[in-house]
């Protein structure tokens, strides 16, 4: 073979016999041999391919793959001297796009066709650009993890898997909208439920799975996630990916450019999904209180979802035709009211009255609840011995504005109370009202008080609905032991609280005692829209402390035992593996360079006041530690001015640097 | 006691109710028990429970004045308006409804004393309205004339501007209005009026021009408890009247006009507040060597991402026990939803974190001398209450640091995480208003400076709604009203600010906007009183020196692709600074610092949020140009 490479005279008279597979690697693919010679350029070998095959057929997508090198041979000019082949080379005349199976931030799995020619950085723009999720270059992919065998059997045959395979998108226009969908979206009603999976958040996971699911038990099972990034700049065939595999698409660098609810229906959802699921595998850490919110506002989404989609109505369940029957007479109720006189409605203001036991705790009192005339008119509750005294002094009147509304409901119980904490010059006042099913309407009333505003308001309906969905939800929800058959009839219907909280939650509380706290949090995000529940949602997350840092296990120059580096959008941190404290943080802005020294797999990284660091990268590649700096640094130069257009070369030339030899 | 009071209260509160419904005023609730002999001078605001006269005869004379001179550009203004939308019917009711409004604080402390609240107000419904504006009504006056143009859209356009006109007037026919006494940093006090609608920033702009300081974003409004000891100075952003109605009529609380430095420290030194929660005996050094870019890149990261940023705040504090004079000491930690506390025996991880308050109701105040009246370890303490809770309560909570720096950054982390993005909004507001007004003192000196200003600037200048004769030259004067309103019409393009009372709105139809003079010329900075060469000496010194010739020194960013021996080394050296006006191929190339000046931290729509803290700036910005309108920054 050493007597081949001479590649300069001899063979320019004479030519030689090239062998190319046709088809992707197989061993036993077909193949076609052709006369070459060292001048000849790719284009031309292309070309004589094609005749040799002979078949009528789109070649245009296809490409030569040299499998010795590990490289496409894709720029057609080149001869084949420059590109050094020789006869023994492997070569394979394979289409550049294979369909991949993408598992999507909502953990939803999407067949589609991948560029695998392409650096990664491009096909995630790619794919991104077929999903209409702007900004591609803060998503990235990862490995799926190997899964053990034998779950999987039992978990595959239910999943549906979208197909956008069969989709192909114009190069460089971004799509049109076309029936509130990009128009590639609307061309068959799978593509069109595809984009309704992609862009409408998912109902909550069932709670049995998601116990089952895989969480981390400590810091260094976080880094775990982070070892499987594929890398920017090389090709998906580099990287051993094979046509069909599996691969995930999550957000990688975690500083979100001008998100906007309008334009982004598919990022937000996506985003909003890869959040939750942060949550709920407790990838990211809360407190109680906050875990109340997001519960809340996955509740309230979810709720949106759901009433969003075409005709579903659903109502096996007794709780939900109750509630449908209450509503309806509401309706009546308010339509009646509604059209008499338009002054009449605009300056009278609806007013509650009616016979309720109150209860004021106070030191030393063993009084319960005793029964009151109680009426309730603007912001003001005002309550009397009886009736008949009504026009006369009250006991007491509260004015609630500002005051905290706290619902303290048992259903199952049959105990409809609200708790009123009411300010005051000289501190706050406890009041409990007891109600039975006028309880929506005093508590909607209450809570529009609170803020300032009167039951006129035109958001007093939808409280009064809010009120009683959750109160069915409740009625579902609590089921309690003797009433199990109800148990997964909820859950299927998405209305256990266990599938809006993280799994030790599942274990401190139980379902009955989590409701009432997720509606106290939902009274607060109420009246949010679809999007803004999303985005308040992210941006809660985003105020979470541990926002935003992946961890990598490394070990420090000089230091004998493995530490995790945090690297977040702006700084570098330090944490002790087994407390879990932060040691020392380094930011961005105030770093000069770093260098990566592939051979001994250490990145060494000098800061100003000549601080400088060193370390080996243990549980990933330090490519994927050098990516991630590199990434960051690279986000941190977007421009609103620029728009989406990308720089694509400074992006590869601050993630790559390893492959430019 | 408390029983009976309540009913008291709620006795009155039915003779109110009427005169309630006009006024939309405090609610009838929070009206506390009647005092047969209400001691006037203590007073230090009228909320209206007394008569008109009593709280004028409480005020000392220059206040009268003052407060004549507000009464009077009401009425003119008024009169003006009233011209203007004679021809709709509709408004015959409520003209001159500022006048009215003014007074119905009087009519409403009538009816309190004499139980006629009703006939009270009708009587000056029915006596006090028409004067000023009969004799207006028929006077045939200005929109007929100017109509040779009198195409149809102007027409209807005229007719929707009168429309909103009376809208407006609607509105404002509610308008309450206080007179509040304002106590200077010399003892002195100020009246003024503050109308319902008012935010404390409108009202500090108020105080500005009566009191000729010098602007500076560190004045603020101020409010004491002396009987809590507390204090904490209104939020710009605030509604004042709001804050006024949770105080009880009787109450000592003062409003001061001050200047603190710590209500907007965090933009100042970001890294105090940001950068400081590990290490402190380096911290301390460095923080005075941060630079104003990194100042700034620091504040776009915490303020102008899709979240705001709250800093890492954790420590031990001392919480005072409920209802007892003892403090124990806690580990607490800030988080952006409520201030939690580590329980016994738990670490600090999120889990186990409990929660001790969050924000949504109450407010953060300093306590002074909290070691005297609490026996708090420390005089350096902070409360946290429901702004209606006026009297010690079990619902208030003291808490109490080793140190002041330790209790600016609590006090300030809460302020961040409990209204968040607005503080910075805020913040900008005052720094653009601080930056005016250090115009306006550079054209009191160097009048040079702008030759062309005083002259296009409008003659309208002595009838400023406000009444204000202001003391300066006129010229001067003139030209600083045109700047503000050009700050207050361009604010108004920003949703949601300065959408009230804008003084230039009603008179629009009189100047058009087209016969505006360009914006007067306008420094970014906020603390700069210097000459107008300042901003050339700014971009050459840039961000002090160390970055500024580390800069220069080291190449652009780029990789670094070397064939070592050892092995294949890449290297990127992130960030560099540059020339502002390199070409734009080069630009694209790296990551780079842009060195800026220190002062330009006023915020424009040409910043761009960077993740990471790095600033790039697109040719030639770097340089603060004079010539530039004010209005054309504001997005």
């Amino acid at each position: 073979m050493a007597g081949m490479k001479t590649a300069s005279g001899d063979y320019i008279d004479s030519s030689w016999e090239l062998r190319v597979f046709v088809g992707e690697e197989d061993p036993e693919a077909e193949s076609v041999t052709l006369r070459v010679t060292g001048e000849s350029h790719i284009g031309g070998v292309l070309l004589k391919i094609v005749e040799q095959i002979n078949r009528k057929q789109d070649w245009s997508d296809h490409a030569i793959w040299w499998e010795q090198k590990r490289q496409w041979l894709l720029q057609t000019h080149w001869t084949l001297d420059k590109y050094g082949i020789l006869a023994d080379a492997r070569l394979f005349f394979g289409p550049q796009h294979r369909p991949v199976i993408l598992r999507l931030p909502n953990r939803r799995a999407l067949r589609l066709r991948a560029s695998f020619s392409q650096p990664l950085f491009q096909a995630v723009a790619a794919i991104c650009r077929l999903l209409s999720i702007r900004h591609p270059e803060e998503l990235s992919l990862l490995r799926a993890p190997e899964k053990k065998e034998k779950k999987k059997k039992e978990k595959e045959p239910e999943e549906e898997l979208y197909d956008l395979s069969k989709v192909v998108l114009a190069g460089g226009v971004a799509p049109a909208l076309f029936r509130g969908m990009p128009a590639h979206f609307s061309d068959s009603a799978q593509t069109e439920a595809c984009y309704h999976m992609l862009s409408r958040p998912q109902p909550p996971p069932d709670p049995l799975l998601l116990q089952r699911l895989p969480r981390p038990s400590s810091l260094s099972d976080k880094t775990q996630l982070h070892s499987r990034w594929l890398d920017s700049s090389r090709c998906l065939m580099q990287q051993g990916i094979k046509a069909g595999d599996a691969l995930w698409l999550r957000f990688k660098y975690y500083s979100f450019f001008d998100l906007d609810p309008k334009t982004d229906p598919v990022r937000l959802t996506q985003l909003y999904e890869q959040a939750r699921w942060d949550l709920l595998l407790e990838e990211i850490d809360c407190t109680e209180e906050e875990m109340m919110v997001f519960a809340a506002l996955q509740y309230h989404i979810n709720k949106l979802s759901q009433s969003g989609e075409v005709g579903e109505p659903a109502g096996t369940d007794p709780g939900l035709d109750d509630l449908d029957v209450a509503l309806s007479n509401l309706e009546v109720k308010l339509e009646g009211s509604a059209p008499t006189d338009v002054l009449d409605s605009l300056t009278t203001i609806p007013e509650l009255k009616d016979h309720l036991r109150i209860f004021r705790p106070r030191k030393l009192t063993l009084k319960g609840y005793r029964q009151h005339w109680v009426v309730f008119k603007e912001t003001t509750l005002s309550y009397y011995k009886s009736q008949d005294e009504a026009p006369g002094d009250p006991i007491q009147q509260l004015n609630l504005k500002g005051c905290e509304v706290v619902p303290d409901v048992n259903v199952s119980g049959q105990k409809f109370c609200i708790k009123l904490l009411v300010p005051s010059p000289e501190g706050m006042s406890e009041i409990y009202l007891r109600c039975q099913d006028q309880y929506a309407r005093w508590m909607a009333g209450c809570r529009l008080a609170s803020k300032g505003r009167t039951m006129a308001d035109s958001s007093y309906t939808s409280e009064v609905q809010a009120i009683l969905a959750f109160l069915s939800l409740q009625r579902t929800g609590s089921g309690g032991p003797g009433n199990h058959p109800h148990g997964p009839d909820a859950s299927a219907e998405g209305l256990n609280p266990y599938g809006l909280v993280a799994p030790r939650f599942q274990r401190k509380f139980k379902a009955k005692q989590l409701t009432p706290r997720i509606l106290e949090a939902h009274q607060n995000v109420a009246q949010l829209s679809l999007a803004e529940a999303q985005l308040r949602f992210i941006q809660a997350w985003q105020s979470l402390p541990d926002f935003g840092i992946s961890y990598v296990m490394v070990r420090f120059k000089g230091s004998r035992k493995d530490e995790i580096l945090g690297i977040a959008n702006n700084r570098l941190i330090r944490i002790d593996l087994a407390v879990g404290d932060v040691v020392k943080t380094w930011r961005f802005s105030n770093m000069r360079q770093w260098n990566v020294n592939w051979d001994i797999r250490q990145v060494a990284i000098e800061f100003d006041e000549h601080i400088n660091v060193a370390f080996s990268c243990v549980s990933a590649s330090c490519r994927i530690v050098h990516e991630y700096i590199g990434g960051y640094i690279f986000l941190s130069t977007r421009e609103r001015a620029r728009g989406e257009e990308l720089d694509e070369d400074l992006f590869l030339q601050l993630t790559g640097g390893h492959e430019a030899f | 006691m408390g029983e009976s009071s309540e009913d008291i209260d709620q006795m009155f509160s039915t003779l109110l109710g009427e005169m309630d419904l006009l006024t939309q005023s405090l609610g009838v609730d929070t009206l506390p028990p009647p005092d047969p002999n209400p001691p006037r001078a203590e007073f230090n605001y009228s909320v209206g429970f007394k008569d008109l006269n009593e709280s004028l005869n409480a005020l000392e004379d220059q206040d009268l004045d003052a407060l004549m001179a507000d009464l009077v550009a009401d009425i003119s203004e008024a009169e003006q308006r009233t011209i203007q939308a004679q021809k709709e019917s509709l408004q015959n009711q409520h003209h001159s409804a500022s006048l009215q409004a003014s007074i119905f604080s009087g009519a409403a402390s009538l009816g309190y004393g004499t139980n006629v609240a009703a006939t009270g107000i009708s009587q000056y419904e029915d006596d006090l309205p028409p004067p000023p504006a009969d004799p207006v009504l028929d006077l045939p006056l200005p929109p007929p004339p100017p109509e040779p143009l009198s195409q149809e859209e102007e027409e209807a356009q005229a007719k929707a501007d009168k429309i909103k006109l009376a809208l407006e007037k609607l509105k404002e026919a509610k308008v309450k209005k206080l007179v509040v006494k304002v106590h200077m940093n010399d003892n002195s006090t100020k009246s003024l009026m503050v109308d319902e609608r008012q935010l404390a920033r409108d009202v500090l702009d108020n105080l500005f021009e009566k009191t000729h300081c010098d602007c500076n974003v560190d004045w603020c409004l101020y409010e004491i408890y002396p009987e809590l000891q507390i204090e904490r100075f209104f939020e710009d952003h605030e509604n004042v009247v709001e804050v006024l109605s949770d105080w009880t009529r009787d109450t000592e609380n003062k409003i001061l006009f001050l200047e603190k430095e710590e209500k907007y420290a965090v933009f100042k030194n970001p890294q105090n507040f940001y950068l400081d929660n590990r290490g402190k005996k380096e911290s301390k050094e460095t923080n005075e060597k941060m630079n104003a870019k990194n100042k700034e890149s620091l504040l776009e990261e915490s303020f102008c991402g899709t979240s705001i940023i709250v800093p890492e705040l954790e420590g031990a504090l001392y919480l005072k026990e409920d209802g007892k004079k003892s403090w124990k000491r806690r580990y607490f930690l800030l988080r952006a939803s409520g201030i939690y506390y580590v329980p016994k025996g738990k670490t600090k991880t999120s889990r186990d974190l409990a929660c001790f308050i969050q924000f949504e109701n109450v407010n953060i105040y300093y306590g002074t001398q909290h070691k005297m009246k609490y026996k708090a370890p420390t005089d350096y303490c902070f409360v946290l209450k429901h702004p209606q809770i006026q009297k010690e309560s079990q619902y208030i909570k003291y808490l109490c640091c080793d140190d002041t720096r330790t209790l600016n950054q609590w006090v300030m982390g809460i302020r961040i995480a409990k209204y968040g993005k607005t503080l910075y909004d805020n913040y900008q507001r005052a720094v653009a208003k601080a930056g005016l007004a250090s115009r306006w003192t550079n054209l009191g000196t160097v009048n040079a400076a702008a030759p062309a200003q005083p002259s296009t600037g409008p003659k309208t200048g002595t009838t400023q709604p406000n009444g204000q004769i202001p003391q300066a030259t006129h010229s001067v004067s003139a030209v600083l009203q045109e700047a503000q309103r050009h700050a207050e019409t361009s604010k108004d393009k920003k949703p949601a600010l300065g959408n009230h009372h804008d003084p230039a709105v009603p008179r629009a139809p009189h100047a058009p906007k087209s016969s505006l003079p360009p914006p007067p010329p306008v420094r970014r900075s906020s603390d700069t009183s210097g000459s107008p060469a300042t901003p050339l000496k700014a971009k050459g010194t840039g961000g002090g020196g160390l970055p500024a010739a580390r800069a220069r020194a080291r190449p652009r960013p780029r990789l670094r692709q070397a064939a070592p021996r050892g092995g294949q080394e890449a290297s990127c050296a992130p960030q560099e600074a540059r020339e502002p006006r390199a070409p734009r191929r080069s630009r694209r190339r790296g990551a780079r610092f842009h060195v800026r000046p220190h002062e330009s931290f006023a915020k424009e729509e040409r910043q761009r949020v960077l993740g990471t803290g790095m600033m790039s700036v697109p040719e030639g910005e770097a340089s603060l140009t004079p010539s530039a309108g004010f209005a054309s920054r504001l997005p």
